[in-house]
Order: C-alpha cells, then structure tokens, then sequence
C-alpha cells in the first residue's frame, strides 16, 4: 500500500490525506457536563471521533456511547423529511411533506386550539438532548401555554425540590476540595466520567469514599465503606446515621441553633432509628451505618454527592432525598469549600461564574398570568417550589381526564412514550390527542404515532451554547452540516415561533441574536465564543463566597435551613405530606404490603445505569449494544438463579399485578439476593409496562421505578 | 524502550469505550461479522456480601517472543521494526488457523473470510506521534500507552508523593 492510502486508512490527519479535526461536544447522554469531540472529517464526513483534550471536564476521553458517535449521526433510522401521516397512529405510514408546509400545518393547528379551548391545551415537551430547551420553554410561555414540560419530571427536579425544601438553593458536592465525600445511590463510572476521575484524584490526595448504592459497581468498589442497601430505604438510612451524628454530638451546635428550623423535632424524631434499627430497615450492617455516620461527620469538609433521580424513584421519594440532605446542614457541611457549595446557575443549571438573563429568557410570562401547569392540582408543592415546568408524569391523566382543562395537542422534541409508567397507557392517551407532533433523530416508536413529524439533528451539526461549573463556556460550530433535510430543533422552534405569529421580539431577532441577548450581562458575546470553536474559560469569574446564607439567609420560607418544611406544613393533614423528612417504606414492599409481597417476593429495581446505553438513545447502535450482546435481559442475583432453576440466557417471566414481559436472565452476583434489576425502554421488553400509572411518590408525583414487588418464573431453556 | 499498552486492573470500570473507539478506529462492524480487536471481561468472585469483582480490557499483547508469527505458514504475521506491534497482512492470510493454535492467550478472531483479525497496536497512529484509540479514549486512564519503566516509575513516584506528603502534613503542624 502506498503511504498516503496507508494513512488515509487508518485516518491518520495530515495535509495529505486531507484529513481535518473539528471540535463539537456529545450530548447523547446530556448529563451536568458535555464532553469535548474532535470530529475527523474526510471531504464532508465523519470518518472517527475522538475526545477533545481542550475540554477541561472530558479532558480528551469519551465513554463508549460518545466514542459511537458516528454510528448515531449515520445511523439508518435517522428522519430525513418532514412526514405527515397518512395511515393510522402507530402504522407508520407516512407521506414526504416540505418544512414550510409542515410548520404551517403546525402553526394553524396549535392556533386552532388556542382559539378554541385556550392556550393551555397545547404543551411543549422536551426529551433529550437539552441545548433547546430554553426556547422551547419561551415558545410555550409566549404562546400562552404554562405548559412546557419535560422528562426532567423524572429526572433531576424532585432531587432539586429535595434540596430547595431543605435549603431554599442546591449545593452541588465540591469534588475537587472534599475530604470526605458521600456517594448516595450514584455510579458516576457509567453517568459522569469527570466526577469518576474527581473521585480517583480525591482518593490519591486520602480523600475518604462513602458509596450507598444497593449494587457493587465500579464506584462502590473504590469506598472505604459501601452501605448496601435494599432499595427505596434511603431515608431510614440517613435518619439512622442522624442518630449516631446527633448522639454522639458529631453535629454542628453552631449551625444547627443559629441557622436552621425545627431541629428538635428533628432530633427527636431520628431517636427511633438506632443503627441497629437502620439494619432492620435497610439491610445495610449496623456497625457500618456508625463507622460512616463517624466519618461523613469527623472529616471536615464532607460533600454529599447525589444521584439525580434513583433516590427520587421511590414512593416516599423526596421525603428520603430530604433526610440525606438534612446531614449536610447537621454536619455544617452546607455552602462550604469542600461541601456542598451553592453555585449560581449560569444557563442550563449550569454555573459557568457569569450573570446571565436566561430566567428572564425562559419566562417571558409569569406563572400567575397562566392558567395552572400541569400536575398543579395534584402536586402543590412542585408549584410552590420549581421554577422550570409542569410534571411531565402527569399527562396521560391530564388528556385522559381533561380537567381543569382539556389537553388537545402536543408538541414532543424527543418523546419517548415508554419513559412513563404504565407505558401503555400513555401511549393509549396520547392517541386521544387531536394533534400530536414528534420531534426526533430517528422514526422511533412514538413518532409512528404522530400526526407530524420533523427530523432534527445531532449535536454535531448544530450550534449550541453550554456552560461548564469549571468556569467553562463554548457556543459549538456544526462540524458537518445537517443531514438529509434535517433542521436543529432550535431552527424549529423559532421557524415554529414564526408560523404562528407570536409577537415576540427576541423571537424575531433570530437565535443567535436570543444567545447574545442572554449573555449580555457577562460581557460574553458570541462573537468572541465563535472564536473559540473548543470553548473557554469565562474571562472575569464572578467570585462566589462561601456561607452566602450569612447575609441573605436561606431562600425557604423561614429563612433558615429547614428540618421541618414549612412548604410542605401547610399542606400537611394529606397522606404523605409530613413536615419532617419521615421515612416510609416503597408503598408495595415486604414491609408495607406483607400479603402482596408473598406473591411477588422478588423487589423489581428500574433504570441502573449500564455503561453502554443511555435509556433508548443507544440501542440502534451496533457499537454499543455489542457490548452486552444478550440485550434486553435483566440482572438476576445468581444464588436467586440457581434456586429457580435459572440458568444464563434462559427467558424469565417478571410479573407484577399489573403486567408481565419476558426476557433473558443475566446472571450476576453484583447485585443482591431478592433483588432484579432491569434497564428500561426496551421496545421488546418494556419493564414501565409493568408499573400502575399511579404508582408514585405523592410529593413529586415521581414513579416509584427502583422499588416495586415482582414475580420472577422460568420460561425457557436458552 | 519501546511503548506497549498497559491495563491498571484498578482503573478499568469495564466500560467498553475502549472496544468502541477500537471499532471506529478500525471500521469493525459487529453486524457485518466483523470480529472487534478489544475486548472486555468481568471477573466476579464470592457470595452476597462478601464479593468482589473486577473487569479486564483484553487484546493482542504483541509479545515480543510471539508464537503466532512463528505458527504462521505464509508469514502474514510480522512485527513492525519501529512499534514492535504484531502485525497481520490479510492479504497472505489463508485462514488456516495455525496462530489460534499457537496464541496461548487466545487473541486471534476471524472475519467471514477466515482472515484473522486482532489489534495492529494502532501502528500508523504511533508512527504519527498519538495514541492507540483505546488508550486514547479511555475515561479512567486505566489503559495507558507507555514504556513499562516510565508506568511503574508513575507508580512509584505517587506512592512515594503520598507518603511524602503525609509528612509535609505532620511536619506543617509543628
């Protein structure tokens, strides 16, 4: 082979082979952080990716659904037209359609309704990715509608409601300046390399791991103790390890009788659950339960590092997350270096050390001037208490049932109906929907559904703007651009703002003149970002102190830190509305359904990470799914296994009153006896099928996916 | 002294970005019957509570004594002068499997042709002066691309910082 053709085929980039590099980020899992890409590009094609080494969080390094990137960008599903159905809702029949046509199909559409019914029955959902979602959020609001919604109603906003019922704001773990860092229920190995690599750095400078997570993973496997607990037991654990805090006056005095509500009844209520009471609830040594009670409390300063939903997965969910949370202000560990240390959100809850106008941005209507959000009747304190949105989980019910006003369409960017327990009754619901419109990559499932749907883009063929908590910011070049007739979802929201004749001048002005408009308070323009096509470190930092709450206070309804909700006081009198963070347990477990659990004896644990796929986003992708070839199957403990006759790759039957789905065993000891863990969003086996649509934690309204009873049986011999 | 890849088996969370990033880097598609070059293992020992496990990133070891080369009928199997990588040249490749015989760490694959297929060490890459992709890719510095005197010198050197630093710490308190 000559030199060159060498080269060429192993892509080496040299100005002969013509080879050049262009940066973008990933955001197929669009976690806190996006990882840097250089894009190996090849007259106009991807032909490799690699990590960015100018990224300061990816620093050069992808996980292996980054690293399939070009799989997802060329992959055969990819949407190529706007398509308008021409068969019945999930045929898949579909004719070609232009994007002017489809976007006044749309905007006649929506306009339509609001004239009819009223801007509220049209909502605005949001899947991945997330770039967007402040437009999508404007175009909602400008419209009239209060309900933009999105799949963070599953995700991050019941432990962001946690953390501002306890503290009015969230403080993220400062990983870099920790002495002791509590891991609760999250393995950043699979979910944010960055924060693995903090956790390896932290341990080499005798950083102290605590990990609480029911599984061994590669996080748990670096702890200095790993609480292994049964799951949705959560909060009995933190009360538990309170009682050792408090009784063994490891607590900050100082903090806790100048800075906080309703101590004493919080101290008086952690009396019940003594370690050994711990154990009893979680499974989790008692012995243990002190040793890391002793050192969360002694090595100053401690974070707590939460997951951002398997906490809240559970039917006292927030009540759980709101105990875990209480250690941090027991500990004084609150708004601290080295703590939990409040940053102000810069875009994208992301706090890039810049002011920004994004909120203004994303509410150019006050709540108050729109009829009542979605899930407002049902969850009064997510209105009292987040900002962002509707509760996505309750849209079934809110078509279904049409009060307190009728839902008539639907705009999804990315909806995917198998994210909602009782997926199929979702999907049923969406069906009773005059206009539903899909957004999307790929023709997924939903999108056979859809009256309309329009074919988006990846990140790497779009523009998008992203801050870092490194100080970091970059507003992304396509690399290549988008393909077939693809356009970037903001592209369409702001064709779709024009189509129906929103008077709304920031959409007029176009979007990158909406970016520079949000920026112009931190003196960035996009200008300057565009310079800087791998991004940058914001010039002029904002400085940010530590105990904030020394001179505003706290942002909650005392003013201090609060033990007890005065928030969730006032409703107080509904089940499971308890002023204190009192631990339940998951509403159908041994403990609380003794009868139920006889039948179905095994506990059923949705949703743990793989490290290959990121709910359905990767699955199409031969790359990544030949990492675990016998996919769908699901995690069955091997003892388990052999006492049922189990044997690896059989086809088991998972059955709960509700549903049953058949799939094969993956035989594992890494997690516990009792216990079956099963990925989600499966399209052949699709575990939400088995979980009742209101099985759900009363506060947030979040489904209880990682603790619900199950029965597991033999099918077939592979 | 010449660089090889190493494992750190603490490191490696068994993510599998390195078997992808072998896969774009090499065009292997799984689909087409494509074996991949890298592959990963998990390694779990013991009962509940008491287990423990551990994952391993596995491919060609280019062994600098290889067996393979010496099993190879038609010389297809070569190393290269500058990388030291153990290199296959399918189109002298017959499929007759003698190097499965002879590996006894059981590396080699074949495609649907029978052309045997395994890690080139990303030869040309190294020839330019970057990384093979694994190591390249790799999220937990697990896989490192070094001469095996500068990764254990690395070792050293950050066990003795920690117990240097340990001192530091005590002799600041003074």
């Amino acid at each position: 082979m000559k030199d060159v053709q060498r080269l060429l085929k192993k892509k080496i980039p040299t100005p002969e082979t013509g080879i050049e590099i262009r940066k973008s980020i990933c955001t197929i899992c669009d976690p806190r952080t996006q990882c840097g890409l250089d894009l190996y590009i090849k007259d106009g094609k991807i032909i490799k990716v690699e990590g960015s080494e100018e990224n300061p969080y990816s620093k050069g390094t992808l996980c292996s659904k980054g690293a399939a990137t070009r799989q997802y960008v060329y992959n055969e599903d990819r949407l190529k037209t706007p398509l308008k159905r021409t068969g019945p809702r999930g045929a898949g029949k579909f004719e070609q359609i232009s994007w002017n046509e489809a976007l006044e199909t749309i905007a006649a559409g929506f306009n339509d309704i609001k004239n009819e019914c009223g801007p509220e029955s049209v909502a605005f959902y949001s899947g991945y990715a997330k770039y967007f979602r402040p437009y999508l959020k404007r175009l909602a609001h400008s419209f009239g509608s209060p309900n933009y919604i999105s799949e963070s109603s599953v995700c991050y906003q019941a432990t962001a409601l946690s953390q501002k019922l306890v503290f009015g704001r969230p403080g993220g773990p400062d990983l870099a300046n920790t002495n002791c860092l509590l891991v609760w229920s999250s393995n950043p190995f699979y979910t944010n390399p960055g924060d693995a690599r903090a956790i390896l750095k932290g341990k080499e400078r005798g950083m102290k791991l605590i990990v609480v997570d029911p599984r061994e993973t590669p996080t748990t496997a670096h702890a200095d103790i790993h609480l292994q607990v049964r799951p949705g037991t959560d909060g009995a654990l933190a009360l538990s390890m309170a009682y050792v805090i408090i009784n063994e006056k490891l607590y900050d005095q100082d903090f806790t009788s100048n800075h906080t509500y309703g101590f004493e009844e919080y101290k008086e209520y952690v009396q019940l659950f003594t370690p050994e009471k711990g154990e009893e609830l979680t499974g989790a040594p008692a012995d243990k339960i002190r040793a890391a009670a002793r050192m969360y409390a002694s090595f100053k300063p401690a974070a707590i590092l939460p997951s951002a939903s398997s906490v809240v997965h559970h039917t006292n969910g927030v009540q759980n997350y709101r105990a875990i949370f209480s250690l941090v202000g027991l500990t004084g560990n609150y708004d601290i270096i080295g703590g939990n240390y409040v940053k102000t959100p810069s875009f994208l809850h992301r706090a890039a050390f810049i002011r920004t106008r994004e909120h203004e941005f994303v509410q150019p209507k006050s709540w108050d001037d729109m009829p009542p959000r979605i899930g407002a009747d049902r969850f009064p304190v997510w209105v009292d208490v987040i900002d962002e949105e509707g509760q996505a989980m309750q849209l079934p019910y809110h078509i279904r049932s049409g009060e307190p006003y009728p839902i008539k369409a639907v705009i999804g960017f990315g909806l995917n109906y198998r994210m909602w327990p009782d997926s199929k009754g979702m999907l049923d619901s969406l069906n009773k929907l005059d206009f539903f419109v899909n957004v999307d990559i790929f023709m997924t499932e939903t999108c056979k559904y859809a009256d309309i749907v329009l074919p988006t883009c990846t990140s790497v063929e779009l523009s998008e703007l992203r801050c870092y908590d490194l100080g970091y910011i970059i507003y992304t070049q396509p690399a290549i651009p988008p393909l077939y007739d693809s356009r970037p979802a903001a592209d369409i929201i702001y064709g779709l703002a024009n189509k129906l004749g929103l008077d709304d001048s920031l959409f007029k002005a176009g979007y990158e003149a909406g970016i520079d408009w949000i920026l112009e308070p931190s003196g960035i323009t996009l200008t300057e970002l565009k310079k800087h096509p791998s991004g940058m470190f914001t010039p002029k930092p904002q400085q940010l102190p530590e105990k904030k709450y020394l001179k505003t206070g706290f942002k909650t309804p005392s003013g201090k830190m609060e033990f007890k909700s005065k928030i969730i006081e006032k409703y107080e009198g509904r089940p499971g509305f308890e002023a204190l963070p009192v631990y339940k347990p998951p509403k159908f477990s041994k403990e609380a359904a003794p009868e139920l659990a006889k039948e179905y004896p095994f506990i059923l644990n949705t949703g743990s990470r793989l490290p290959m796929f990121i709910h359905t986003r990767t699955y199409r992708l031969t790359w990544t799914s030949s990492l675990r070839p016998n996919f769908p199957s699901v995690d069955i403990n091997s003892e388990d296994a052999l006492r049922l006759g189990i044997k690896q790759d059989d086809v088991i039957r998972i059955s709960t009153p509700k549903d049953a789905i058949e799939v094969k065993a993956n035989l594992t000891q890494m997690i516990q006896p009792g216990i079956i863990h099963m990925y989600h969003g499966h399209p052949n086996a699709d575990v939400n099928l088995l979980f009742e649509g209101d099985y759900f934690d009363p506060l947030s309204g979040y489904p209880g996916f990682k603790a619900a009873l199950c029965k597991v049986e033999k099918v077939s011999e592979r | 002294m010449v660089k090889a890849i190493y494992l750190d088996i603490n490191l490696c969370c068994g993510c599998g970005a390195c078997v992808v990033a072998c896969m774009d880097q090499n065009d292997i598609f799984p689909e087409k019957g494509q074996p991949a070059y890298r592959r990963i293992y998990t390694m779990e020992e013991g009962q509940f509570p008491n287990t423990s496990f551990l994952y391993v990133s596995a491919a060609c070891l280019h062994c600098a004594d290889s067996p393979c080369i010496m099993g190879c009928p038609t010389g297809a199997i070569t190393k290269d002068r500058q990388t030291k990588a153990v290199i296959v040249n399918g189109d002298l490749c017959i499929g007759c499997h003698s190097c499965a015989l002879a590996c006894p760490f059981g590396v080699p694959r074949y495609d649907l042709e029978e052309k045997m297929q395994k890690c080139d060490l990303c030869s040309e890459r190294v020839e330019a002066g970057l990384q093979p992709a694994c190591v390249r890719v790799c999220p937990t510095g697990a896989l490192q691309f070094k001469s095996i005197n500068k990764v254990l010198g690395e070792k050293e050197f950050k066990f003795v910082g920690n117990i240097v630093s340990g001192v530091h710490k005590v002799t600041n308190r003074r």
